[in-house]
């Protein structure tokens, strides 16, 4: 190397030095923004439900929102939690969102004072939360990527965490539980699972997704043994109903990014459509045992179970609608109500 | 020895190292594994954040990143075996390399500026692929022609050890600059972008682009013919035939990383440090590895390092593995890689002609990644069939026989390299 070419290197060194590390100085002293201030709207549909939601930010959906109870038509915020998928059952809630740095997930969970006691660090993007009834345990779906180092793919898998609610740890995962299909032991290298919905009257058993090929299956299982069964194919997200004798799910559009929410009945396997006709990814959320609610990533609508009448808007800018058996923050504090529910 | 080292010098560059006994590489190849580390650190600090970026800031669906990926691996296969043809043709091996590596760093610049449609990440994936296929040919080339047929597996050893110190590197600048300023994927890509052209600079700026085994120019450049002789020629054959039979029964990383989180109960958090521990054991033994191979002959080193499966395998196939075990595996991933692609690299940069050696690599690279996905797909097929247990046992089995095939055509090849 000549020495003029060492002077330049040099010099593009230097130069290089202090231009990367002014843009990152600047970088640090400017705001986080993993958080958007988006207050939830709700309408005046329903005025029975008391929901609890995460606040959506209509430009950037995957910002942390707050968590807001939704009360006869008016909002309250819910502590300071923030977070990006909530759920809440019996004292104790998950709020799942993308950590202060920006680059790692948390979940937390949190008491009825809407405090979090306990963090939960999560391999990926926040997928799917859920609480039993009993609150004895929660679930999570994280999506994992990027967890490359030689190997620079970037395909997708998922991981789906049971928690034990009262020491705020992982008690499983799925993907180490045993799972037959016909009576025969069934395992591939893709299996993925997720949505898990607790049984509303024994928390031991639930029912999830397992993803393996073209195939979504619904799988039913138990904690305490480590085992599912595959009970049927294209059934994604599923959710039990109140009285444990429906699941809401997803159902896939051929092999497309999109799903129509369906109903199936657990006793005979049979399902029906709702009359939401537009693509909808979630775990949708009974509100009672003929109604559910389920959000776009936007809004949170509602839509009568059996396949009749027509879904409505629930609450604005908002998703993880979660049915609240009785009012978690009280009712003193003031709200907003919108003037032009649809 | 000590003569023939001396009368040597007279012919070779100037050496890095001094010491006699001392690692002895060309500064050439000190430069393209400088090179490949800034660029190295640039892509994969971009790789690690890309699926969290897409995410979290575009909103994309993360099974949209897959596809993205997958597009245009097949992509760089087909350039790679043009672009070493070409600068075997035009003898422009340092131009070529500039040019792919220019394209990556031109992705960087685009991700600064357009990086927020997915169709924009799209195509800047693609330029990086697009770029890496036309770089590896030419650059390992170089590498080969900037040593001696004595050293040139320790050269291949040097230039892998600093590139792997890039792609451990750039995570942790990656997310070093997350942490201090967080969410600010901006900065992130911008700095990438500083790392991937100080990396192009260091090649233009560096690099020797007529090493002193580089063929003459006043000899004829080589037809398409010529190159198209290769297939023809018995010792590049037998160790093309070598390297596809080997590549297709050793099991991808990924899939001994899924495998052995079955196999264990350990903490998913412990996941990523799987990588790290491999990665960190691939560094440390590339460079000893690729000495050893120059002394004790490379096949016996390159069919050690597919032996080192043997142990993943073995884990793969017992009941009981413990977190020492796990540890062993890593390492003895760590020492295939550091056996394996590298002395492959120097074992058919020796069987070689001079001036056809950007167009053979350049093949050798398209047949082991061709070999590579059908493995993974062969292997992926028996799992969901037959279950992990026997899906590694009929690869173990395969690749006890691939052994006992490919040494003595290896033995053949390196024997003829000699003589012919």
């Amino acid at each position: 190397m000549g020495s003029r070419n060492a002077k330049i290197l040099i010099a593009l060194v230097v130069l290089c030095v202090v231009g990367g590390g002014v843009y990152v100085a600047v970088a640090a002293t400017g705001p986080s923004g993993t958080e958007t201030d988006q207050q939830p709207v709700a309408t005046d549909v329903l005025d029975q439900a008391d929901l609890l939601v995460r606040a959506v930010d209509p430009q950037k959906p995957t910002l942390n929102g707050g968590v807001f109870e939704v009360d006869d038509g008016k909002v309250h915020r819910g502590g300071d939690l923030s977070c990006e998928r909530v759920y809440y059952a019996a004292g104790g809630g998950i709020c799942m969102g993308v950590a202060p740095s920006g680059v790692d997930y948390t979940g937390t969970v949190f008491n009825e004072a809407m405090e979090g006691v306990h963090t939960i660090p999560l391999q990926g993007l926040p997928s799917r939360a859920r609480v039993s009834k009993d609150g004895k345990y929660g679930a999570m779906t994280v999506f994992v990527t990027g967890d490359s180092y030689l190997e620079s793919s970037t395909a997708f898998s998922t991981r789906t965490y049971v928690v034990d609610m009262a020491t705020g740890k992982v008690a499983d995962q799925l993907e180490q539980f045993k799972v037959t299909k016909d009576g025969q032991p069934f395992e591939a290298v893709d299996f993925n699972f997720w949505g898990i919905t607790f049984d509303p009257d024994d928390s031991d058993h639930f029912y999830a997704t397992l993803g393996t090929g073209d195939h979504h299956y619904l799988v039913e299982g138990h904690i305490s043994t480590k085992e599912m069964k595959v009970l049927r194919d294209g059934v994604e997200c599923p959710s039990l109903s109140p009285d444990g004798k429906q699941i809401a799910y997803k159902s896939r559009l051929g092999n497309s990014n999109r799903w129509h929410i369906r109903v199936l009945d657990v006793a005979t396997l049979k399902d029906h459509a709702v009359a939401e006709t537009r693509s909808v990814d979630d775990q949708a959320e009974w509100l009672n045992d003929n109604t559910l609610a389920y959000s776009d990533g936007k809004n949170v609508y509602t839509v009568p179970a059996d396949g009749s009448g027509e879904e409505q808007l629930l609450v604005r800018d908002a998703s993880s609608p979660v049915r609240l058996e009785e009012p978690l923050i009280g009712r003193e504090t003031g709200g907003n109500r919108a003037a032009d529910a649809r | 020895m000590y003569q023939v080292e001396a009368s040597k010098a007279l012919l070779k560059p100037r050496l890095w190292f001094r010491r006699p006994d001392a690692l002895r590489v060309s500064r050439n190849v000190v430069m393209l594994g400088m090179t490949s580390m800034l660029t190295d650190i640039s892509s994969e600090m971009v790789a690690t954040i890309l699926p969290i970026y897409l995410v979290f800031s575009l909103g994309a669906s993360p099974l949209a990143l897959g596809a993205i990926d997958g597009t245009y691996r097949g992509a760089a296969a087909v350039v790679q075996v043009a672009a070493g043809f070409m600068s075997d043709r035009f003898r422009r091996h340092k131009q070529v390399a500039e040019a792919g590596y220019g394209f990556s760093a031109l992705g960087k610049v685009a991700l600064v500026a357009a990086g927020n449609s997915i169709g924009g990440i799209g195509a800047i994936v693609a330029f990086d692929r697009i770029g890496k296929g036309i770089r590896t040919a030419p650059r390992d080339a170089l590498i080969s022609l900037s040593s001696t047929r004595d050293n040139l597996a320790t050269s291949f050893g040097v230039h892998r050890a600093l590139d792997s110190v890039g792609a451990f590197l750039g995570p942790l600048v990656a997310f070093g600059i997350l942490l201090v300023a967080p969410a600010r994927f901006d900065a992130v890509f911008f700095v990438s972008t500083l790392f991937a052209f100080l990396g192009l600079a260091v090649l233009v700026l560096t690099v020797q682009g007529k090493p002193w085994r580089a063929p003459r120019a006043e000899t004829t450049p080589p037809s398409m013919g010529r190159a198209a002789g290769l297939l023809k020629d018995s010792k590049f054959v037998l160790l093309l035939l070598a390297a596809l039979i080997l590549s297709l029964t050793s099991v991808s990383d990924a899939m001994i990383y899924v495998g052995l989180q079955r196999k264990i109960d350990f903490d998913p958090a412990v996941f990523p440090l799987l990588y790290v521990v491999t990665a960190v054991a691939f560094m440390a033994l590339a460079i000893p590895i690729g000495r050893l191979a120059d002394r004790v002959g490379r096949v016996p080193v390159l069919l050690g390092g597919f032996a080192m499966l043997f142990i993943d395998y073995a884990a793969l196939m017992s009941d009981h593995l413990g977190y020492a075990g796990l540890i062993a595996c890593l390492v003895a991933l760590g020492a295939f890689f550091a056996c394996s692609e590298g002395v492959l690299t120097a074992v058919a940069g020796a069987a070689l002609p001079d001036d056809l050696q950007a167009s053979g690599i350049g093949i050798l690279i398209t047949v082991v990644s061709i070999g590579n996905l059908l493995s993974s797909l062969a292997f992926g097929a028996l799992w969901v069939t037959i279950g992990l247990q026997q899906a590694v046992i009929v690869f173990a089995a395969a690749l006890a026989l691939a052994l006992l095939i490919a040494a003595p055509l290896l033995v053949r090849s390196q024997r003829s390299a000699l003589h012919g």
